[in-house]
């Protein structure tokens, strides 16, 4: 009994040690752009979006289980793995894209900071160049051990949408039900909610970041088991929090038929409903969850197009020793806290830049994860079974559809 | 050979990425495929070309592996067979395991500068085509390879020169000579590196640039280059690596090479290196290692961090009183040492009591056949085992010592304290936030 017991404590022990990307890249998901989407879906449709969540947990795990897989065998980051065995035009024209996407990105997680930053009350045009400087020191000043120690901190705010949950309410038996019962509404507006969900889910930069930070941490074969428990954890924490926040704007706006477009909007018509706490914490939960983003998004970019292009990759490393690795991450995060402080900035045509940057590249990066973890001299014993490719391949499938359809929408609307 | 087609022209240079996917045509001049990938033969400086490996079809790839006897014609536009269309024989793989080819091994992948003392990502292979043979002779890892590869080069070059003739870009071939490039491609079976050839210049690259260098890799190629070199300088490795390197690099080690490893770096580098490891892991490598140096070893590790006992090593060189200088000198040239300071020699008696030091200057000064201790300089300074840094430091900076030898009550000489080891001591008590200091390893 006592050795069993110690035995669960040394594999609790390694498993924290192991843990950290899995967690840490689902839970930017709910960035500025995810908490918008969950919101207006709770505004606009109640629970009844809920079970969505459940497919989106099971593709969420498949596609990062691969990535952190390919990571712990081959010792590799995506980036590098593509110009290896595709070439370089592939890789640089997938970099491309993935810049783009990654800008408009980071410009949305820097608007979030704004939005938040109305929120309390303070000028934008002092938080969100502060934030800039922040993020941009964190990374240049810090180590990978560091850095991903502050970021699983943050990771712990992302309860305060847990709590708003709470504090507005909800009808628990209506989140139950809801949440196992699909509900189809076979209209526009309906379906264009559901892509626009499971779409801000699962985004290209999450696969790049996921596979270089297991990576860089030095994840071994024999503790792949525990980087497994951190990839499917952290699917189901940013997944639950995503549903707290429907839940929140379910249980408070959509009951009261309030319509919102933003985030903000959502947490100012909270405070009336369910009171300032719930309005703090919602719009506290909106800051952590910008800067947290704005951080990883720059870096993401640098360490991929780096590796791909084969330039000195080094948060260890000085300006001079790794200048492509810094003048991209410099300047993505100067770009992004930019474009939010010019006046009268349109956001919604930032926002469908990033959604068809990132529906444009996603099923390219998937079938490249695809083909890449299915080839026997990289991955030897560990490629897909058979089964397993089967459910991959219909998710990725499935993905790839629902990121041409929001491609389309989001043009069409 | 006699040469059946037209005088081969002048040898010309020419990159891979320009004669990829280039047409390969058989005798009679009917197209064959295109040419996906050469097999060079790495047993040579410059590597030749040994076979010509062909692609065709599309969705369903089929390659074809010829030998470069079976080659009429090489050059920058295409490849003539000697033999017919029919007689290529097609197959859906081309993999054959322990070959070194540019495509696959070489172009797009990491390999080690030895000159520059990097890892480095290959952007295009500079090849020289003569006598109708492909020779690898430079590596391009810059920008300009990047552009010539996505067909961008002729354009940008184009929109330069239209603003400065005489640019950097336009004029320099930013090449790196194949001699200095150590292909890291690893053979799947075996786990090795497939090119051995360059070791020589690994082992010569400064123990520091080699630990860098090696933090670079990902972990396969760090298990697969660290196989292929010397003992003497996976020693320099191990001790030029943090401790979370040299950790995740003994978790892949078989047990005799983590043995070796531990026998062949300085003690003090070993305790360094085990104390910061569980008990029941330190007692199991001191189970690995020479019974005489295991006991030594968990003896230092007894010593607290910080004490003259905790940095001294116990390699350094200590003759009996009564031994002349010539045979002393005799013993120094003909022993190998782990020792770092054998400028100093320690003088003791029967049962190791120190009695005096000398360095080399004083020993080739002395009479061949006078005692040691003739040679002894006038008055020796020591520290006992649980003197402080601080207290070691002084002393050494006071007398101007390099080494300081350590002493037990009974003024037994237990090992000597190297400069350096105080050194990186005393910058972190300097420098708290800088802990992490750690001096250069001794070449």
């Amino acid at each position: 009994m006592r050795s069993r017991l110690k035995s669960f404590w040394i594999k609790t022990l390694i498993f924290l040690s192991v843990m950290g990307p899995g967690m840490i890249t689902a839970n930017v998901d709910n960035d500025a752009g995810g908490i918008t989407t969950y919101s207006v879906a709770g505004a606009h449709f109640g629970y009844t979006l809920i079970w969505s969540f459940i497919p989106i947990i099971i593709a969420l795990i498949i596609i990062q289980e691969m990535c952190s897989r390919m990571a712990v065998v081959t010792g590799k980051g995506l980036a590098d793995l593509i110009r290896e065995e595709f070439g370089v035009k592939v890789t640089f024209y997938a970099m491309t894209i993935l810049i783009f996407s990654n800008i408009f990105n980071t410009i949305s997680e820097f608007a979030g900071v704004a939005a938040s930053a109305e929120l309390f009350g303070i000028s934008k045009y002092i938080l969100v160049p502060l934030c800039a400087i922040f993020v941009w020191w964190l990374i240049v000043k810090g180590t990978y051990k560091s850095v991903e120690k502050i970021f699983l901190f943050a990771c712990v705010f992302y309860l305060s949408y847990v709590i708003s949950g709470f504090l507005a309410k909800p009808d628990w038996k209506e989140v139950a039900t809801s949440s196992v019962k699909p509900v189809f509404e076979f209209n526009k507006a309906y379906l264009l909610m559901l892509i626009g969900v499971i779409g801000t889910t699962i985004a290209p930069w999450m696969q790049f970041y996921q596979q270089s930070s297991v990576v860089e941490k030095g994840i071994k074969l024999s503790n792949y088991k525990y980087s497994k428990l951190d990839v499917i954890l952290g699917a189901f924490v940013v997944n639950i929090v995503a549903i707290f926040i429907v839940i929140v704007c379910a249980a408070t706006l959509y009951k009261n038929g309030i319509r919102i477009e933003t985030a903000k909007d959502a947490a100012l018509a909270l405070k009336p409903l369910a009171g300032k706490y719930c309005f703090y914490l919602f719009a506290f939960g909106l800051l952590n969850a910008s800067v947290f983003s704005a951080c990883i998004l720059p870096l993401s970019t640098a360490y991929s197009v780096c590796e791909g292009m084969g330039w000195e990759v080094g948060v260890n490393r000085r300006f001079r020793e790794a200048p492509q690795f810094y003048t991209l991450y410099t300047t993505i995060i100067i770009l992004g806290a930019a474009v939010i402080l010019m006046p009268n900035v349109k956001l919604v045509p930032i926002m469908l830049l990033s959604q068809a940057t990132n529906g444009l590249l996603l099923p390219f990066v998937l079938i490249f994860m695809l083909l890449l973890v299915n080839n026997k001299r990289l991955m030897g014993g560990y490629t897909n079974s058979k089964i397993y490719n089967i459910i991959t391949i219909t998710v990725v499938l499935a993905m790839i559809g629902l990121s041409i359809a929001l491609l389309f929408a989001t043009f069409i609307h | 050979m006699i040469n059946q087609t037209k005088p081969t022209p002048n040898p010309i240079f020419i990159y891979f990425s320009q004669i990829m996917e280039n047409p390969v045509i058989d005798k009679n001049g009917e197209e064959v495929g295109s040419l996906y990938d050469i097999i060079i033969k790495p047993s040579e400086v410059y590597p030749q070309s040994s076979h010509l490996i062909i692609r065709k079809g599309f969705p369903n790839r089929q390659y074809a592996v010829i030998a470069w006897a079976d080659i009429l014609e090489a050059n920058g536009k295409e490849i003539t067979l000697r033999i017919e269309k029919s007689k290529v024989a097609f197959s859906e793989i081309h993999n054959n395991k322990e070959e070194l080819t540019l495509r696959r091994d070489i172009l797009d992948q990491q390999v080690v500068d030895t000159y520059n003392h990097k890892v480095i990502r290959i952007n295009d292979i500079h090849l020289l085509l003569v006598d109708n043979h492909f020779m690898a002779a430079h590596v391009d890892i810059s920008s300009k390879g990047l552009l010539r590869r996505l067909g961008f080069l002729n354009a940008i070059e184009f929109i330069i020169r239209l603003f400065n003739k005489n640019s950097e870009f336009l004029t320099t071939e930013p090449l790196i000579s194949w001699k200095h490039i150590h292909p890291l491609s690893i053979n799947p079976v075996s786990m090795t590196i497939k090119v051995n050839v360059p070791e020589k210049q690994l082992n010569s690259i400064p123990a520091a640039d080699l630990g860098e260098i090696f933090l670079d890799l990902d972990i396969k190629h760090k298990i697969a280059l660290f196989k292929a070199i010397d003992i003497n300088a996976k020693a320099k490795i191990f001790v030029s690596i943090d401790f979370k390197s040299q950790k995740s690099l003994i978790e892949d080690l078989k047990t005799k090479e983590i043995a070796d490893i531990l026998n062949a770096i300085p003690s003090d580098e070993a305790t360094d290196f085990l104390e910061k490891l569980p008990k029941d892991t330190v007692d199991n490598f001191l189970n690995l290692i020479e019974s005489k140096r295991a006991k030594k070893l968990s003896q230092l590790l007894g010593y607290s961090n910080d004490s003259a006992g905790g940095l001294m090593t116990t390699d350094y060189l200590a003759f009996h009183k009564d031994t002349t200088v010539e045979s002393v000198l005799t013993q120094i040239k003909e022993r190998s040492f782990k020792t770092e300071a054998v400028q100093f020699v320690y003088i003791v008696d029967e049962s190791n009591h120190l009695l005096g030091a000398t360095n080399f200057r004083h020993l080739l000064r002395t009479n061949l056949q006078d005692s040691i201790q003739k040679a002894a300089f006038p008055k020796s300074y020591f520290v006992h085992l649980n003197s402080t840094v601080k207290e070691v430091a002084y002393l050494m900076d006071k007398y101007k010592y390099f080494v300081i030898p350590v002493v037990d009550d009974n003024n037994v000489l237990q090992g000597i304290v190297t400069v350096d080891d105080i050194l990186s001591q005393v910058i972190s008590i300097a420098w708290r936030r800088l802990t992490k200091i750690k001096i250069r390893p001794k070449q």
